[in-house]
Formats: structure tokens, C-alpha cells, sequence
């Protein structure tokens, strides 16, 4: 077991309309187990984006629990919670990502840096090659196009080595081909080293790679599933 | 615009300000009867240079291979603005007369201001040579 | 855990030079204001205490002539040339006033500025027995007394010691370069009275004319000190009554006129850098807030892979107070590069006296106004590393896309 969430739920408070606040999710309670792609997939507005948010340490639930390999992320203060995003956990977030200032390469080892681990330069290069980024370490994001872009945010979440790595619509801006690419680097990371990965999606393409599929609408899980 | 060519264009503004400053707003001392005083042939080289300067400056703006050997010649021309008021050439008797207390410390800002701009074109286009 | 902010700090002002350099530049504003304005205020002030101290007298004669008052005046303040003359028994017939301790005259004399300096140049005559507010300063740059065709030059008379400078064609030697005082008194030539009696003959026989009707022996001015304890208003008036064609000046009248004109300065100083200073602030207030809140994704970004609040505020502060330290170097170098170069320039604008302060505390100026500007440019950012801790990575995240 990587991530454990028990009866977590976000709640909204609405400027207008009948109720005074609305739930963007409704309870939820989930696990996510190493060695296994997870992949959510549903219309949007379904909550997806909010429940990822709360499961890596981002967005702090209304009510109940959020456990990282037995450490209650919301019990923690905000120092050691950020410790914990920077060493044990990855995020792909939706849309641009990248620090302006710095290189594809900075940028990439960036995490490490600001926890003070040593420079992960092997992974990082071996990542990029990968995905195909290795040309582009010394640019600067400024050149890059949106789909380099993306894929340098999945290096710089992959090159930490995080026991759990969440991708928000990692394959939005990617064409077909670098789409297979990012989700076999996926789904071999979680086979290979072990790993939790938790893949947000609206694209079918994703769910031959997943191990477990969860549907969700409305705020709510309405099916889990392994793929047949 | 290239790089290497904005020292020259600073060069040559500076250059301009020299020569028509020389003549009108930095000008040294009058005498109400007409005669020269030491400050005067100062100005007349500060003038000199001041052309020099500009030719240089317009020299590297258009002849792109001679352009380090342009900075590299513009430094002693520099020096020599720097030195000519109060150094080379005496000024005025009193701290208190124009070319003392304009005209000199203008003059050697306006070519220390040109002797670092050289060397900035110096070190740019040796950077870009190598 | 403090270098790796430093250098990611580092990069994000490097390269954003355009924003750097904004910020930058406003800081810049307000050190060249706190610098320039202290210096030239600090300047101005010691140019007074310079002036009581050179004038060090209580009571000053001169001849009652409409022009020589302020001719005298000018000459004290501005440097300006002043030649009048009085029969020298004015000098004993001070002495014999009640309530004077000390009289000491001096002969003023201006030459042809074809001469020597190609400008008229002050020469005055003091009496080395009696005089007692020239000697003092004279004597921190000339150990023994001044001879006959010695003279001792103002800081301002571009003379080396041991240089004959020619006056009414009489060789005269330069013994002694004087300490700057700020005063008029740094551009005149000092010598005893029998080289200023020489001089005053070498003049009449180029036909300028000094002569008085009455006698052939002339002062221009007397010293007076009064003893301690007298009512020096009373001493004035009985000076005025006693000697015939002259009128005793009190001193403090010119310091009084001199502190009145600084105390202007010094308010107009004082409400430009309060101006600039609130201005600067504000701008930098607003500026700081715009910009955290354009770089609200890069700040969630950075939340995301693992920065906690407490770095980004203190990144933040760190990023801002190395904007203050570039813009405060820049302007108390560009105020450096006025007020230096230019100091003779801003005497003679002012009309005032004005002494630059020494070195050292030009320096501690320097580094009290760079801490000034850093310390200016960290707190107008304080509201903006707050409101920036307060982000929330996930919705800023999404609000950016």
C-alpha cells in the first residue's frame, strides 16, 4: 500500500443558488498499492483534479484522512509536508509548469535541490532520453514548445524517484506517439522500481496501461475496476 | 542589432557630447577682454580627441572585421581625454573658475565613461573571436 | 538550506533583468535622494561650523562706506574680491573702547587678474602680532610665522608650496597651502602687513588707487574680541559711537543670515527625500504585489515540488532585499558621481558655505543608505510574501492554466 484515503471530501461554498456550499467531491475512500498504475478517468468537472490535489498533499480536505505509507498527510505541518511532497512524492500538474528562469535541466533537478538531496542527474538524464527532452537540457522553457513542455514536467516528476507520482491529463498536449511513450515510461516505472502511479485522464488511450481503472462523476467514484 | 555594436553607438553619443559639449555647455573660462587662458587649449585638444573618438566610434559601426582593433585603439585615446584637462594641460588658477569646476570633471567622466565602454567592446568581441 | 534559495534567487534576478532592473532603478531613486541630500545638508552644516570658526571674532569694523558691508559680506561668503579702506587709528581707537579685549586688523587688496591667476585673486593682509582668528588655521599647514614675500594660499588657489606667484609684478612665495574652510576664504592669498604695505606701493604705482584723503597708512577691517562677560550689543554701540566713519558689524548677524539660508536647505532637503521616500515605497508596494501575483503559478509550481511557505516568503525577501542592495548601489553611485566631481559646482550654486564631510563619514553615509535601500525594498515586499504563503498551490495551479 502507497496511499491510503479515507472518506476524504471537499467542500465549496457557493456566492449563489439554493444550497449555501456544494461538495466538488463527495466522500472517498481509496487506496493505491506500489507497483500499480492507477488511472481515473471521467467527464470533467467530475472532481478528478480536486481529489488528486487533496491525495498528494496539495489541497487540504474538508473532512477525513489522507496516509502516505502510514504518515497522515494533513496532520503534518506545512514544513514537513512540504519535505514530504519534495522527497516522496510527484506531481504532473495540468498545464505549464516550468520555472521561467531556470533550464530544462534546472528545473528537472529543481525538487531535489530544494530538499537538499543529492542531484539525481543520472535518472534525470536517462528520463530524458527517454521521453525524448535529452536535446532541449540546456533550453530554456521560454523555447520550448507545449508538448516538451509536459514532458519535462513527467521527467522532472520521474527523476525524484517518488514512492507515488500523480499526473494530471499527462498526455493532453501530446500527440499520439509521445502519448504511448509517457504511459509505457509510466507504466514500467510502477512494475519495474515498484511505484504508485495515479494517472488523471479523459482520454481512452490511457487505460490499456492502467492496472486498476476508477470512473468518476459527479464527485463520487461510481466504478473500480481492473481492466479486462 | 548585434551585440557587439551597441558599445559603438554609445561610443559615438559620447563622442557627440564631447565635441558639442566642448564648445557650448562645458565650455571653459571666458575673458571679458578676449584673451585665452590655459584652459582654452585645453578645450581645443578635449575637441580633438572628442572627433577622434566619434570617427572611431563610426568606424567600428560600419567595418565589422576591424571592430576589436577599433576598441583596442579607442582606449589611449580615451586616457588621453581623461589626462588632458588639469594633467596635461593646466586649467585655470582657481578651483573656483568654470573650467575647473565644470569643464574638468565633466570632461573626465564623459571619457572615463568612453574608456569603459571600449573596454566592454573589447572584451565582446575578443569573447565572440574565440 | 539558505545557499539554495541564494542561487535560485540569483537566477530569478539575473534572468528577469528587465524586472530586476525596475525595481532596481526605484530603490536607486531613493538612495540617491537619502545620499545626495545628506551630504550636501552635512556639507552645508559643516560649511557653518567652519564659518563661526574662520570668522572668530565678535564685533567686525569696517568703513562705513555704503558697499563695504556687503562687499565684506561676499568676500566671506562667496569669495568674491572686496578692496576698502580706513585710516588705520581706527584699530587704537578700538582698543581704547571699554569692553574690547582684542583688536587685530587686516588689509585687503585684489589683484589684477592679468597678474597672476587670470582672475582677480584676495590678497589679505594680516598682523601676525595681534591677529587671532587668521593665525590659528594658518598655522595647521605652516609652522613657522609668514615672512616678508611669503604668502600662504587658500585650498581653492591652484599654487604649489614653493611656487612664485607674481602680484602687482612682486614675486611672492607660496609657504603654505591653507585647510579647506568652505568659506570665501579658500580661494584669497594671505600675507604680513609689510608684504601687503609692499603690495598696496606696487599697486598705487600701477595706478590703483587705495589712498584714503587722511593718512597714508590703511586697514580694511578690524577684528574685535570682546571680553568675557561684556554685553557685546553694548560693545557694538559704543564702537559706533567712538570712532568716526566706521561701523562695527556684529558677526552673528552673517552666521544668523547663513543658518537662516541652511535651514532652508535643509527643509527642502528634507521634504524631497520624505517625498521620494514615500513615493518610492509606495510604488515599490504596488509593484511587489503585481508581481507576486503574476508569478502565482511559478510560486504553486514551486509548493508543488516541495517548497514550503516559510522558503518562499524567505525567497521573497531575499529576492527583494538583493533588488535594494543593486539599487542602492547604483544610487549612491550615481549620487557619488554628482556630488564629488561637481562639489565646486554646488558651492558655487548655493552661494553658502560648504565643506564636504571627510572620507570616513562619506562612507558610513554610503552604508547607511544601502542598508536603508535594502531594508526599504525587503519590508515593501513583506505584504507580498505574505499574501504569496497564503497560495494555494492547487487552485493556483489551475486558476494559471
Amino acid at each position: 500500500m502507497a496511499v491510503k484515503a479515507e472518506n476524504i471530501s471537499k467542500r465549496y461554498f457557493r456566492k449563489t443558488g439554493g444550497a449555501n456550499y456544494f461538495y466538488a467531491v463527495k466522500p472517498i475512500t481509496l487506496t493505491i498499492e506500489a507497483g500499480e498504475v492507477a488511472v481515473l478517468t471521467g467527464r470533467s468537472g467530475s472532481g478528478k483534479t480536486t481529489l488528486l490535489n487533496m491525495l498528494s498533499g496539495l489541497l487540504k480536505p474538508t473532512e477525513g484522512r489522507v496516509w502516505i505509507d502510514g504518515a497522515d498527510l494533513y496532520s503534518l505541518d506545512d514544513r514537513a509536508l512540504s519535505r514530504l511532497r519534495g522527497e516522496r512524492i510527484g506531481v504532473v500538474p495540468q498545464g505549464r509548469s516550468a520555472i521561467d528562469t531556470l533550464t530544462v535541466l534546472e528545473n528537472i533537478l529543481l525538487p531535489a535541490k530544494l530538499c537538499g538531496k543529492p542531484l539525481p542527474i543520472e535518472a534525470a538524464s536517462q528520463w530524458m532520453e527517454r521521453l525524448g527532452v535529452a536535446p532541449l537540457r540546456d533550453a530554456r522553457p521560454a523555447a520550448l514548445s507545449g508538448g516538451e513542455l509536459r514532458r519535462m514536467a513527467i521527467v522532472r516528476a520521474l527523476a525524484q524517484s517518488p514512492d507515488i507520482l500523480f499526473a494530471d491529463e499527462p498526455t493532453g498536449d501530446l500527440d499520439d506517439e509521445n502519448t504511448n511513450l509517457v504511459l509505457s515510461a509510466f507504466r514500467d516505472y510502477a512494475h519495474e522500481q515498484k511505484k504508485a502511479v495515479f494517472v488523471v485522464t479523459h482520454e481512452n488511450s490511457a487505460l490499456q496501461y492502467a492496472d486498476m481503472i476508477y470512473r468518476m462523476d459527479g464527485g463520487q467514484i461510481i466504478s473500480s475496476a481492473e481492466p479486462k | 542589432m548585434k551585440k557587439q555594436m551597441i558599445p559603438a553607438i554609445i561610443l559615438l553619443i559620447l563622442s557627440v557630447v564631447i565635441i558639442l559639449g566642448s564648445q557650448t555647455f562645458l565650455s571653459p573660462c571666458v575673458h571679458e577682454d578676449g584673451s585665452f587662458g590655459p584652459c582654452h587649449w585645453a578645450r581645443q585638444t578635449l575637441l580633438g580627441s572628442g572627433c577622434v573618438l566619434g570617427i572611431m566610434a563610426a568606424f567600428a559601426l560600419c567595418v565589422e572585421h576591424a571592430r576589436l582593433g577599433i576598441y583596442l585603439g579607442a582606449l589611449p585615446v580615451c586616457a588621453l581625454g581623461i589626462l588632458t584637462p588639469g594633467t596635461l594641460i593646466d586649467l585655470c588658477r582657481m578651483s573656483t573658475m568654470r573650467c575647473r569646476m565644470v569643464m574638468q570633471p565633466a570632461m573626465i567622466i564623459l571619457f572615463s565613461a568612453a574608456l569603459l565602454c571600449a573596454l566592454i567592446g573589447v572584451l565582446l568581441n575578443a569573447r565572440k573571436r574565440s | 538550506m539558505t545557499m539554495k534559495h541564494f542561487s535560485l534567487s540569483l537566477k530569478n534576478l539575473i534572468r528577469k533583468p528587465g524586472r530586476t532592473g525596475t525595481l532596481a532603478l526605484l530603490t536607486a531613486f531613493l538612495a540617491l535622494a537619502v545620499f545626495g541630500g545628506s551630504v550636501v545638508v552635512l556639507s552645508l552644516r559643516s560649511g557653518l561650523n567652519s564659518l563661526e570658526a574662520r570668522l572668530g571674532a565678535d564685533i567686525i569694523l569696517v568703513p562705513s562706506e555704503a558697499q563695504s558691508k556687503v562687499s565684506f559680506q561676499n568676500m566671506f561668503l562667496q569669495g568674491t574680491t572686496g578692496a576698502f579702506y580706513m585710516d588705520a587709528s581706527a584699530l587704537d581707537k578700538a582698543l581704547e573702547v571699554e569692553g574690547v579685549e582684542k583688536a587685530a586688523p587686516q588689509t585687503f587688496l585684489a589683484s589684477l587678474k592679468a597678474d597672476c591667476c587670470s582672475i582677480k585673486i584676495q590678497v589679505i593682509g594680516i598682523d601676525p602680532e595681534l591677529d587671532f582668528t587668521v593665525q590659528p588655521w594658518i598655522a595647521r599647514s605652516l609652522t613657522r610665522e609668514l615672512g616678508d614675500m611669503d604668502v600662504a594660499v587658500g585650498c581653492k588657489v591652484e599654487a604649489d608650496v614653493g611656487e612664485i606667484i607674481r602680484i602687482y609684478e612682486q614675486r611672492c612665495k607660496v609657504v603654505a597651502r591653507l585647510e579647506a574652510t568652505g568659506t570665501g576664504l579658500d580661494t584669497a592669498v594671505y600675507c604680513n602687513m609689510d608684504t601687503m604695505n609692499a603690495l598696496l606701493a606696487a599697486a598705487e604705482e600701477k595706478g590703483v588707487s587705495h589712498k584714503i584723503e587722511s593718512g597714508d597708512s590703511v586697514i580694511s577691517a578690524v577684528y574685535v574680541k570682546v571680553k568675557d562677560g561684556c554685553d557685546i550689543d553694548a560693545v557694538n554701540n559704543r564702537l559706533n559711537g567712538h570712532i568716526r566713519k566706521v561701523t562695527a558689524v556684529r558677526t552673528r548677524s552673517m552666521i544668523t543670515g547663513v543658518s537662516d539660508s541652511l535651514a532652508g536647505v535643509s527643509r527642502t532637503v528634507t521634504i524631497l527625500i520624505v517625498s521620494v521616500w514615500a513615493l518610492a515605497f509606495f510604488i515599490l508596494l504596488l509593484a511587489f504585489v503585481l508581481i507576486i501575483r503574476e508569478r502565482a503559478r511559478e510560486f504553486a509550481v514551486l509548493r508543488l515540488v516541495g517548497a514550503s511557505r516559510g522558503m518562499l516568503g524567505r525567497m521573497v525577501l531575499l529576492e527583494s532585499a538583493l533588488c535594494g542592495l543593486l539599487g542602492g548601489l547604483m544610487g549612491v553611485g550615481l549620487a557619488a558621481l554628482l556630488l564629488f566631481p561637481f562639489a565646486q559646482l554646488i558651492e558655487s550654486a548655493l552661494k553658502l558655505p560648504y565643506l564636504m564631510p571627510d572620507a570616513g563619514r562619506v562612507l558610513l553615509l554610503a552604508a547607511g543608505t544601502v542598508l536603508l535601500a535594502v531594508t526599504v525594498a525587503a519590508l515593501s515586499s513583506v505584504i507580498a510574501a505574505y499574501r504569496l504563503s497564503r497560495i494555494d498551490p492547487g487552485t493556483a495551479l489551475r486558476e494559471g492554466n
